[in-house]
């Protein structure tokens, strides 16, 4: 068992660092080809090649829950969370650590791709109704990709 | 200063919250023998005081003025002595000091909470006053006490105080001028310069003497009760005057530990050294400094060696003294610190095995490196223990509480009844006894409500001593403490049980299947209550449901035994310490269970032909001449690549609480010493622990192990849940 931590810098896309109190900083990740993006203020750290110990009697997407040095984190998978069917993982798998109102959760996703800066005012709800509300709203960036943000809250209901 | 507030404020409830305890304590005592002694009323005495001044430092009007009233009534017991009562004023006494006592513990806890206090206490002060007017027998010494009670603390030298008084209005324009009075030997202290409330300051200095069984005379005399008096001590300073050399020397020592304290002078009162009276008058020279009769607060050097020996002279002082040393062997320590403590060397036990036991050394020949590891482990666990141990205390507290609640009770419900108190030097961790004492207030209600019979007579009619009794007993037996509380009252009538909860629709099986130890469960379940009606007690409904609840979130156990007729016994099994726990490695489907050792009676191989199938399918298996139910683990949980058959895998003989029962597991791995951790909150929503999955712990390889809790498995897989 090994874990390779990813430094936050490295992924960290240089940007300007502008004054504007709506810009804040988003970690984006891939969960079954859907860009994600989550607030780093929640973002603890990631993990990659964890060996995750699984649970009895918990709900699927639930893969267990691993050890974080000493300290014992819930893994849910992203993709199954969603009602997905279960894939198998890859080398680019990894798992985001979260504090959610003092609930600390590691989700499993597909790949991260960077740390962005993103300006909350220009983010629209989701038109339909997502009856699973994993996201609550969304917004387009420069190069065309949609970003889904995630919504944490709802991360840690059942 | 505003931590500085903090930590005073700590300190306060801390010492205000124990003296009320260990005053609770002796009162109950003092009740049982009917009688205070000379001792009792000392102690109460001087608790009431210390409150009072520690009160008053920090401005808890309210309890400043019970503890001062309360005071005053003891002065007044204690200087003519406790046989002046008759036994009416005796009951009304004791009545009003519970009274008194939760008053306080009620104003305190809203200081702790950050609450208003109480600013109406006149009907209660005007109880005290009433009593102690009562008891004094004439109208005009209650109001002579009470005027006496600012100066109480120091009645003995009351003369000197009036004569003080009679002073203080010459005085007080005259900024150098010496406060008349007749000690020959006075300290001048000046405090620091705007540490506010300096006459309570002045006051706490003179408690602190008067504690060292000292009587000095002070000036200005009124600071408890004066404010004014701040702004003249801030222009004057403070003067004490003591009677003899040696209380003196004593007192500057005390001065000069003291807060907040800029500089004190020692002075000769020239009343009675006339002759150098010039000398020492010149307090505020420079070169006093330097004179034999002057320490200031920098030369503590020069005033201590000279103090050195005085504590040691005179009887009552080395007792002081004494008394002292005994208690700075003791320190009050943050239980937070503890946890942490306790965390850390679960984590270092942890870590020692994945040092000892890496996969690196595995094939290298180390005799040098084994040495130090079995070393190494040796002092690990004497840590363990030690830490452990830092963290037992004596239920002896929780017990103590119930003595009153057993006393309110008695008069509440008018039924005469005795509690005797067993092993109440048992030790448990911290965290357990704060999380017993409810469960063990709720049952000892309970059998006072509806345990013991409503009459004297109904007992007598059966053939019991008039006087009910309630046991309460602790004791140790290895990894547990058992806790019981046991009542010969009515006893409980499973048919009645059985009907009620009929009608509440709680059974789950047909009734004449229940057993007498599974009739007695049922009154544990949410919303039972045989109780026809509530009483302010008991009998809501919510009751022993609860009990169990916190019982078994710290890792315990409740039963109840009753015989009709003869009363009730419920027992709490509660394990040591809920941080370490002695497991049995299993594995299932290639992941790590482990099981508490306390529940494994015996583990062995079994082939499936040695199953008995009973009508509605359940496996039952033969061992050691009885029959077990079997619970496949694998199964239950569901768990991918789990042995499907007896022969494969291995049962384990389980005796947990309330089930004897065998789990058949894929093999066993290893004893090991493991360390509880919780389960993420997260997973609380998904009620997993109801599945038997109690907590996890982190074994020697980094990997993850889940604790299975053995009497939640047997319920799962019945299907209670």
């Amino acid at each position: 068992m090994s874990s390779t931590d990813f430094d936050m810098e490295d992924i960290v896309s240089v940007s300007e660092s502008s004054e504007n109190e709506n810009i804040e900083r988003f970690l984006t990740f891939i969960s079954d080809n859907i860009t994600f993006g989550v607030s780093t203020n929640h973002v603890i750290e990631i993990i990659s090649t964890y060996m995750i110990r699984p649970l009895p009697m918990v709900p699927g997407y639930i893969k267990g829950i691993i050890n974080l040095r000493g300290m014992v984190i819930p893994v849910i998978d992203l993709r199954m969370r969603m009602g997905k069917p279960a894939e198998e993982y890859t080398s680019s798998s990894c798992i985001i650590v979260l504090e959610i109102d003092e609930v600390t959760i590691g989700v499993l996703v597909d790949s991260v791709i960077q740390v962005l800066d993103i300006d909350v005012t220009k983010t629209t709800p989701i038109p339909v109704r997502d009856n699973q509300e994993l996201a609550s709203s969304m917004t387009s960036l420069e190069d065309g990709t949609v970003v889904l943000f995630l919504n944490c809250e709802q991360m840690i209901q059942q | 200063m505003d931590s500085s507030v903090e930590s005073l404020l700590d300190a306060y409830l801390f010492e205000t919250n124990s003296l009320l305890m260990d005053l609770d304590g002796l009162l109950i005592n003092a009740e049982k023998s009917e009688s205070l002694s000379q001792d009792d009323v000392n102690e109460i005495f001087r608790s009431m005081h210390t409150i009072k001044g520690s009160s008053a430092m920090l401005e808890f009007t309210s309890i400043t003025e019970i503890a001062h009233h309360i005071e005053d009534l003891f002065f007044y017991i204690r200087e003519n002595g406790i046989d002046s009562l008759d036994e009416k004023h005796k009951k009304d006494l004791f009545n009003l000091m519970f009274k008194s006592t939760d008053k306080l513990r009620e104003e305190v806890q809203k200081v702790e909470n950050n609450e208003p206090l109480d600013d109406n206490i006149e009907p209660f002060v005007s109880e005290i006053n009433s009593l102690l007017k009562e008891i004094s027998g004439k109208g005009d010494s209650s109001s002579q006490a009470s005027a006496g009670g600012g100066a109480s603390a120091d009645a003995s030298s009351g003369s000197a105080s009036g004569a003080a008084s009679a002073a203080a209005g010459a005085a007080s324009g005259v900024s150098l001028s010496l406060p008349e009075t007749d000690m020959p030997y006075l300290i001048h202290v000046y405090f620091t310069e705007g540490c506010g409330m300096e006459h309570l300051r002045a006051f706490m200095l003179v408690n602190s003497l008067q504690e060292m069984d000292m009587k000095p005379f002070f000036y200005p005399a009124d600071i408890e009760t004066n404010p004014e008096t701040a702004s003249y001590i801030i222009e004057n300073g403070f003067y004490l005057g003591f009677p003899t050399e040696k209380d003196l020397e004593l007192a500057a020592k005390t001065v000069d530990q003291s807060q907040n304290i800029s500089s004190y002078e020692m002075i000769q009162n020239p009343s009675f050294k006339a002759e150098d009276s010039n000398a020492d008058l010149l307090v505020s020279a420079p070169e006093t400094g330097a004179s034999p009769t002057a320490g200031k607060r920098e030369e503590k050097k020069e005033a201590s060696p000279k103090t050195q020996s005085a504590p040691a002279s005179g009887g009552s002082k080395a007792s002081g003294a004494a008394h002292h040393a005994v208690k700075q062997d003791l320190i009050s320590v943050n239980l937070s610190k503890l946890d942490a403590l306790m965390n850390l060397v679960g984590e270092i036990v942890i870590t020692e095995s994945m040092v000892t036991s890496s996969p690196d050394l595995k094939g290298l020949k180390l005799d040098n490196f084994m040495k130090s590891a079995r070393q190494l482990r040796k002092l690990n666990s004497d840590l363990q223990d030690i830490s452990m141990s830092l963290r037992m205390v004596s239920v002896s507290g929780v017990f103590q509480k119930m003595n009153r609640i057993v006393r309110d009770m008695k008069q509440h419900l008018n039924k005469d009844v005795r509690l005797t108190i067993i092993g109440e030097n048992t030790e448990v961790d911290k965290t357990i006894v704060d999380n017993i004492s409810d469960p063990i207030m709720h049952i000892v209600r309970n059998s006072m409500d509806h345990g013991i019979e409503k009459t004297a007579e109904e007992r007598i009619a059966a053939g019991k001593d008039p006087q009910g009794e309630l046991i309460l007993s602790a004791t140790h037996t290895g990894s547990e403490v058992i806790i019981s509380i046991s009542d010969d009252g009515r006893g409980m009538d499973p048919q009645a049980i059985l009907a009620k909860a009929a009608r509440q629709g709680i059974l789950t099986k047909p009734e004449e299947e229940y057993t007498q130890k599974e009739i007695l469960s049922l009154l544990m379940m949410p919303g039972f209550s045989t109780a026809p009606e509530v009483t302010e007690y008991s009998g809501r409904g919510v009751g022993l449901d609860v009990v169990k609840k916190n019982v078994e979130a710290i890792g315990g156990s409740v039963t109840i035994t009753s015989e009709l007729g003869k009363g009730s016994t419920t027992t709490l099994k509660i394990p040591l310490t809920m941080a370490i726990v002695d497991g049995m490695e299993v594995s299932i489907g290639g992941n790590m269970y482990t099981i508490p050792l306390a529940n494994i009676k015996q583990s062995f191989k079994a082939s499936e032909s040695d199953i008995i199938l009973d009508p509605a399918g359940h496996e039952i298996i033969r061992c050691m001449d009885d029959f077990y139910p079997v619970i496949r683990a694998g199964e239950m949980y569901n768990i991918p690549g789990a042995c499907n058959t007896i022969d494969d895998g291995i049962l384990i003989w389980i005796e947990s609480t309330d089930h004897s029962y065998c789990l058949l597991v894929d093999s066993l791995i290893g004893e090991h010493q493991i360390v509880v951790k919780p389960l993420p909150s997260y997973l609380q929503q998904f009620h997993i622990k109801d599945y038997g999955i109690a907590g996890c712990t982190i074994l020697g390889d980094g990997n993850i192990s889940i604790i299975l809790d053995m009497n939640n498995i047997y319920s799962a897989s019945h299907g209670y849940y």
